[in-house]
């Protein structure tokens, strides 16, 4: 095969192999931070925003109305502060609504959080914001179930697309739910107050499994909520008599039907996904002390405004990693273009004009972002993979990590033009490489 | 901007200078080299003997003075176009060889190649058939992993690659005992010789004159072409 230009540049990157490979594991470090930060950031948003669904409020009593969103749709921690089913009832009859589905949260399955709730949840509720259940078939999907179907009566579950993954669970297969969360678990162990209680005495059969939503549902196990009531009751007439060894929904008092959120959606018209009625709704039910209303959309936008400014410190701190590559490509090459120096003064007297030597030092700068740049890549897929790991270990986020081809093609291209910049200077030294001077002898 | 075709060298009123020295430090009214012929410059260390080379070679450009090669005014060219017309039509050899370290000979040699006007399709073949007429049997070996001689080869193959009007050698034996310069002179007229390029070689070194049919003291060019021997 014919010597090219190509092969010059391997040989001489080949030749400080060292060099070549630390500096392109730079440049791949810089790509990879700030790859996984951008993609983190967009998918985080996009995972944020398809966990609110097609609901326009969330009502609870958490203290305040972020929390009650990051508790009672994305399962960041059991809610504290129940409301009771009277007040349920109460707001049933105060707005035209669309749907309004009572939540309970607090018992969990191998860790995963359980969310009784509704039949109306899989049928009303959909976690494509588009999805308008009086209009259904014009826009947006709702749930979809790989297998199985909704529950119908008590002590029926449905698992979520990860949750099912994750615990190898099938159809019809039985289960015991535990009574806690992993989060709470940690918060009672600090106190020094938990004690594990799974409650063994009421078996659930699964007869469901979804399809992924790309939502924090995935990772969820849904169950009734009457019977969520009863395993509850259950344990506290246990206490109150140890003799009782079965509860039914006849056992339940108004204080054992407690939900700790409702997911809510005002009536819209056909093809909107909207209602002029919110905020005067929103208002009325803001004057209520005992309930904190929040619009989960508003509460995403105002939680990244909040960590928008700390996501654009990290890009920066990225970019500046990104640049100071650029600057150890630079005295890479400047480093060796003293060894190097004979070389182009033989190039020259074999007929390689003094531009083709400044072209191939650029290009072998440009080369070394790019290989730096496609390591980053992989190393973003890896350190994304890890991120998201975390956020669903650590709080429950479901983040499928997502790079934009266009944003990812941009940074990979300012990659090679950062290092093609590096090249400039040492481009520019072999450029006037004296020749004559070079081709002497040593000593 | 031909004189005479029937030269590879002609050179007339040449003059140079290193800025702050006292004197030319080559100046040369007039010489000619025809096709093929071998000539041998002497002169002391240090009277011009490199310098005159890189000259020709267009490396430097003179105060004054033309220098043609294969018809072409060397200086006439500017930038590329003058390393291309380098590249094409002068090979040069080193008394240090100056191969291109962690290259194969192959390589050494297409190196060459790839700054001349040859077509890319020749360069492999080219290179390995100047190679084998030389003695190198293994021409993808690095030439590092090569003995001093057999790089001495690959330095004058790579110098004859591209059929070049003239050979520019510059103190070729310098650093050789007396067999291995003897050697390594008969691979550069062999070499010469097969691609129909003449030689211009420099050399303080008083036994290579009788190698040479023509032989030019630098000292007497200076003062009005006095030929010697021949």
């Amino acid at each position: 095969m014919a010597l090219s230009d190509t092969t010059i540049i391997r040989r001489s990157m080949s030749s400080r192999m060292f060099s070549t490979v630390t500096t392109v594991l730079t440049v791949a470090v810089a790509v990879a931070l700030m790859l996984t930060l951008l993609s983190m950031r967009d998918s985080g948003r996009r995972a944020f925003e398809r966990g609110t669904g097609n609901m326009h409020l969330l009502i609870s009593g958490d203290a305040s109305p972020l929390v009650s969103v990051l508790n009672g749709i994305f399962y960041a921690d059991p809610p504290a502060r129940p409301i009771d089913e009277a007040k349920f009832n109460e707001l049933r009859n105060a707005f035209p609504a669309s749907f309004l589905i009572p939540t309970q949260q607090g018992d969990s399955y191998l860790g995963l959080p359980v969310l009784a709730t509704a039949p109306e949840f899989f049928t009303r509720f959909s976690p494509d914001p588009t999805f308008n259940p009086d209009d259904p078939g014009t826009a947006g999907e709702p749930w979809s179930f790989a297998d199985g179907r909704a529950f119908e009566k008590p002590f029926e579950v449905v698992f979520g697309a990860r949750a099912a993954d994750e615990t190898g669970i099938r159809i019809d297969d039985v289960i015991n739910l535990t009574h806690g969360t992993d989060l709470s678990r940690k918060a009672a162990n600090r106190a020094g107050a938990f004690e594990p209680h799974v409650h063994d005495e009421y078996e659930y059969r699964v007869v469901g499994i979804l399809e992924p939503t790309g939502s924090a549902h995935d990772r969820a196990v849904f169950s009734d909520l009457t019977s969520s009531w009863i395993i509850h009751a259950h344990d506290r007439r246990v206490l109150e008599d140890s003799s009782v060894s079965i509860t039914t929904e006849a056992d339940l008092l108004p204080q054992d039907r407690l939900i700790t959120g409702i997911y809510g959606r005002v009536a819209t018209r056909p093809g909107s996904s909207v209602s002029a009625l919110i905020p005067a709704i929103l208002s009325q039910l803001r004057s209520d002390p005992t309930i904190t209303v929040a619009q989960p959309k508003e509460e995403i936008d105002s939680l990244f405004g909040i960590v928008s400014n700390i996501d654009q410190i990290l890009i920066a701190m990225a970019a500046a990693v990104l640049v100071s590559s650029g600057i150890a490509i630079m005295l890479a090459l400047y480093n060796s273009m003293e060894q190097r120096r004979r070389q182009v003064a033989v190039l020259r007297v074999l007929g390689c004009s003094q531009g083709r030597i400044f072209g191939l030092v650029i290009t072998e700068s440009a080369f070394i972002g790019l290989f730096g740049a496609i390591a980053g890549l992989a190393g973003a897929f890896v350190g994304a993979t890890a991120v998201a790991g975390a956020l669903k270990a650590r709080v429950g986020l479901v983040v499928d990590p997502v790079f934009d081809p266009r944003t990812t093609l941009l940074v990979l291209l300012g990659t090679v033009l950062v290092a093609a910049t590096a090249g400039l200077i040492p481009a520019l030294i072999a450029y006037r490489t004296p020749v004559a001077k070079n081709l002497r002898p040593i000593g | 901007m031909t004189a005479n075709h029937t030269h590879a060298l002609e050179i007339r009123n040449l003059r140079f200078r290193y800025p702050g020295a006292q004197q030319d430090t080559v100046d040369i009214p007039q010489l000619t080299v025809s096709r093929g012929e071998r000539i041998l410059l002497t002169g002391a260390s240090g009277r011009g003997k490199s310098t005159l080379l890189q000259l020709i070679a267009g490396l430097m450009d003179p105060d004054s003075g033309t220098i043609l090669v294969d018809g072409q005014d060397v200086h006439a060219l500017r930038g590329a176009k003058r390393d291309l017309f380098r590249g094409s039509k002068i090979g040069m050899v080193f008394q240090t060889l100056n191969l291109l370290q962690g290259f194969t000979a192959a390589e050494n040699v297409m190196a060459a190649l790839l700054f001349s006007d040859a077509p890319k399709r020749e360069h492999r073949s080219r290179a390995d058939e100047l190679l084998e007429t030389l003695g190198i049997d293994r021409p993808d070996s690095e030439v590092t992993e090569l003995s001093i001689g057999q790089q001495q080869r690959v330095a004058v193959a790579r110098a004859a690659a591209t059929r070049p009007a003239v050979i520019l050698a510059d103190e070729p034996t310098a650093s050789l005992d007396p067999d291995a310069a003897d050697e390594a002179m008969n691979l550069v007229q062999h070499a010469c010789d097969s691609v129909g390029a003449a030689l211009v070689c420099t050399s303080h070194d008083p036994t290579m004159a009788e190698r040479f049919e023509r032989r030019e003291s630098l000292d007497a060019l200076a003062s009005g072409a006095i030929r010697l021997g021949a």
